[in-house]
């Protein structure tokens, strides 16, 4: 995750990283230049070219070390495990360049010989020269220490940043699905035929446009309270499913028949909530309303082996018009199937006849 | 006014019969419930005014316009298609949402009626407008906005503003049902708006070549240079 996925962001802070990069090693060169120069009264000339050189060693392998940390995702690892690399990577980058700066000028700018020869005043020159290089070594080390815990600050408030953002995405996402799938359940061209319906029936025949009303409340109850993941009886089903066929029959007048074909111990079997309406539903939308002659609307059922069997049967058009979005139903119905009876269960739908039609479920009887 | 309802749904189409009923100036001539159906009698009917259902068995209701010849006034009626209804681009025709608002029917009416006193009383086989779908995309042309019908096979191209729409439709066959006074057989692949014409240059052998106001220019075969003399008296 550290190379951002977006160019745009990428160059970005790829830009931000040469800036940092420059203002740091530049302002700690220039400050030593003039320490060097004023206070320990060093030629310029020569101080600028050694301390110039270091530092542009120093940014080189400092950049190095950040190609290393992100081939090697450093990023990902715990605290203890990145201070103990940081510490080790410190020592390895910092020796070359510790030894380098002993041989040279600046070396008086963090010499420690004054001090050996004050405290220490009886040490051999054996003991003291490799002690001032290991100080030397252990300065840089410290630089590089310092330069690491920087830049994994700034890698991590980064990813920390984007992570949130992404969360607030994925949140923003996961509500517009359920606004679709709650305006698809809803199934606003039923509803509106629906209520056209009633407002003729209320001129045509005011006890069936009372009816009408009750069942149509009685299926925008069930589908506004069911959720995705329940299940309920083929019993319950069945009955929604009855409201919504009497409310598609009146719509359709007699280009809809139906039968029904149910044995009693089928009821009690569960079944996906919604899934048997939204079986129904496509057998009208893609059979029945398409046809303009109408037909036969089956719904038969048997228990056989501890397994549900359903049938839903419809006529076809003779050329069926693919209309955006066909089969979504379908998909989501196997998906929720898979999700709470795994493979037991199975939802196919047979189109080898020319003119007919036919949905089959299989369920557990247990689950 | 002669309307004809064309709906599948019987219910549908007893209630916008009643709410039809406040308006006696519109006279039901006849119903249908799928498009098979309504084609055979917006024919032989003629109505001025179709009140038509999108969302039909065997065929939607902009499949019956492609298929008509003579197209009368339509308003569309709907439960819910937005991506049907927002197909349109013309504001020459109005569509209901059922429940269909009574209100709403006045308007679209009004509309209708006042269109329809605008247009002046022609013979009732001369064309006024055609229905046209191309891709997802319909308009009502109206036919003296078109410059140019070129022949594409058993299609025309209708040079119409910015786009040019294909119809399903021979050149032939719609020929005899354009206004003489206003369009001119060119040559065997195209017929011209005489409105458009910008000016008309002599060219070899007796042809004669009309410019046509933004669009191209247009060969006048020889055979037809000399009726085309007569009919504009040059």
């Amino acid at each position: 995750m550290h190379d951002a996925s977006l160019p745009a962001q990428h160059t970005r802070s790829q830009q931000l990283y040469w800036i940092y990069q420059s203002v740091g090693w530049g302002v700690y060169t220039v400050v030593r230049i003039v320490g060097a120069v004023t206070v320990f009264g060093l030629p310029w000339i020569k101080v600028t070219l050694e301390l110039v050189t270091l530092s542009a060693v120093g940014l080189g392998l400092s950049h190095a070390l950040r190609h290393y940390v992100q081939r090697h995702h450093w990023n990902a690892l715990s605290i203890p495990q990145l201070t103990k690399r940081i510490a080790v990577a410190g020592f390895i980058l910092g020796a070359p360049l510790g030894i380098a700066t002993q041989l040279t000028d600046v070396a008086a700018l963090q010499d420690l010989a004054p001090v050996l020869r004050q405290y220490a005043p009886g040490l051999s020159i054996y003991l003291s020269v490799p002690i001032q290089y290991v100080h030397q070594i252990v300065n840089w080390a410290l630089l590089y220490m310092l330069w690491m815990a920087i830049y994994f600050t700034a890698v991590g408030l980064r990813e920390y940043r984007s992570a949130r953002l992404t969360q607030s995405e994925l949140v923003r996402a996961l509500q517009l699905a359920e606004l679709r799938l709650l305006k698809s359940q809803l199934n606003p061209h039923f509803l509106f035929n629906a209520l056209n319906t009633v407002r003729s029936l209320i001129a045509d025949n005011p006890s069936r446009a009372q009816s009408a009303v009750t069942r149509l409340a009685n299926t925008l109850r069930y589908t506004l309270s069911s959720r995705h993941d329940e299940l309920a009886t083929f019993a319950q089903e069945l009955d929604i499913v009855t409201d919504y066929l009497e409310l598609e029959s009146m719509r359709f007048e007699d280009r809809l028949r139906i039968e029904k074909n149910v044995p009693a111990n089928a009821a009690s079997v569960h079944i996906p909530v919604m899934l048997l309406q939204t079986l129904v539903e496509n057998a009208i939308k893609h059979g029945i309303a398409e046809v303009p002659s109408g037909g036969l609307l089956r719904i038969s059922a048997v228990l056989e082996n501890q397994m549900l069997k359903v049938e839903i049967e419809n006529p076809r058009p003779p050329a069926p018009i693919l209309a955006a979005g066909e089969g979504v139903g379908l998909r989501n119905a196997r998906d929720r199937l898979r999700l709470l009876f795994g493979t037991r269960a199975t939802l196919d739908l047979d189109l080898s006849k020319p003119t007919v039609a036919t949905a089959r479920l299989h369920v557990p009887q247990q689950r | 006014m002669k309307a004809m309802i064309i709906d599948d749904e019987p219910p549908a189409r007893r209630e916008l019969r009643r709410l039809l009923a406040d308006f006696p100036w519109v006279e039901i001539v006849g119903e249908a419930g799928n498009i098979e159906q309504a084609a055979g009698l917006v024919e032989s009917l003629t109505p001025d005014l179709l009140f038509l259902d999108i969302q039909m068995p065997g065929g939607s209701g902009f499949d019956l316009l492609t298929r008509l010849e003579h197209v009368p006034a339509v308003i569309f009626t709907t439960a819910h298609d937005e991506h049907a209804v927002r197909a349109f681009e013309v504001d020459a025709l109005d569509y209901l949402l059922k429940p269909i608002d009574p209100a709403r029917l006045a308007e679209a009416l009004t509309r209708v009626k006042s269109a329809h006193a605008e247009r002046t009383r022609r013979p009732d086989d001369v064309l006024e407008q055609i229905f046209v779908r191309d891709g997802t995309r319909c308009w009502f042309v109206p036919l003296r906005e078109v410059r140019l019908l070129s022949s594409e096979g058993n299609y025309i191209r209708l040079s119409w503003g910015k786009t040019q729409p294909l119809l399903g439709r021979a050149l032939a066959a719609l020929e005899r049902r354009l206004d003489p006074n206003r369009f001119f057989r060119a040559n065997r692949q195209q017929i011209i708006n005489l409105d458009f014409i910008e000016n008309v240059e002599l060219g070899l052998s007796g042809r004669l070549h009309a410019q046509l106001r933004d669009g191209p220019e247009v060969e006048i075969s020889r055979r037809q240079a000399r009726l085309f003399k007569l009919k504009m008296s040059i």
